[in-house]
């Protein structure tokens, strides 16, 4: 496996933790109805789920810039 | 638990196993099937599931549940129990007057442009006086109480345009109206929830 490949999978691993995290966090906080699950649905589910889209998205820019000429 | 809030929840479900697969199999993503798989799996199921699940939380937030769930308000909420048909909060609420799962946010929206943002961004000031701050005892209202909740739903109704009290003085109806004198001004609907004398009143337990 090249060293580009290497480091797609690897961002692409850490890109789903952290969607896990992010829709774990959402899924605890909508099983109840209180305010403080609402401040961590936003704030902590809300930004681990943007930072996994954002690592993947920039996975998927960085193995193309990694991607020889044909 | 409400419906919409079962489907988000599947959603996550389903999204997190989708993603574990990926995470646990990133060779998947080699093909253009797989490419296109994780793209679905990884950006639009995870936008969506955040989208559905504020969504949800937003709607969840004007529920009455959703307000009395703070130490601060149990007396608000136990007001609404009042066996007074003079307690104003009371009346409504028993009489389904307001939606009884909603009825916080009905009376104190405020029904102008911003009125559900502005409730939201007051919402959040509640949460941190909660947590970190320290709520004013008794609470009171960031602004005196403007007609215009009240005549969202009364503006037109019989009983309010032809009311023997409303239409005893002329000049009455088009003071409330134009908000110079105040629905719950003295002698008129003043007795709103007036927790401090809850002790000193009967509950109704019809819909507990």
């Amino acid at each position: 496996m090249t060293e580009a490949a290497l480091g797609f999978t690897k961002r692409l691993r850490l890109a789903g933790m952290l969607l896990i995290a992010g829709l774990i966090v959402e899924g605890v906080c909508l099983l109840w109805v209180r305010p403080v699950t609402f401040i961590l649905l936003v704030c902590g589910g809300g930004l681990l789920c943007a930072a996994g889209i954002v690592v993947y998205l920039y996975s998927l820019v960085s193995a193309g810039e990694a991607e020889p000429e044909p | 638990m409400h419906f919409p809030t079962i489907l988000v929840l599947s959603l996550i479900a389903l999204s997190a196993v989708l993603i574990g697969v990926l995470v646990t199999r990133p060779g998947a993503t080699a093909t253009r099937g797989g490419k296109m798989l994780a793209f679905i799996v990884l950006f639009l199921l995870p936008s969506l599931c955040m989208t559905m699940g504020v969504s949800s939380e937003l709607e969840r937030s004007t529920s009455t549940d959703f307000c009395l769930s703070c130490h601060v308000m149990e007396s608000h909420g136990r007001s609404l129990y009042v066996d007074d048909p003079n307690y104003l909060a009371a009346a409504h609420f028993q009489n389904h007057r307001v939606p009884a799962d909603h009825a916080c946010y009905t009376c104190h929206t405020n029904y102008a442009m911003f009125g559900g943002f502005r409730a939201k961004f007051n919402g959040l000031h509640h949460v941190y006086v909660q947590y970190f701050g320290k709520p004013h005892n008794p609470i009171r209202l960031y602004e005196p109480y403007n007609n215009r909740e009240c005549l969202h739903c009364h503006l037109g109704a019989r009983s309010f345009e032809e009311g023997a009290v409303h239409t005893a003085d002329p000049d009455l109806l088009p003071a409330v109206k134009a908000n110079k004198m105040s629905c719950l001004s003295s002698g008129c609907h003043d007795v709103v929830h007036n927790v401090g004398q809850l002790d000193n009143v009967k509950f109704w337990k019809g819909d507990k």
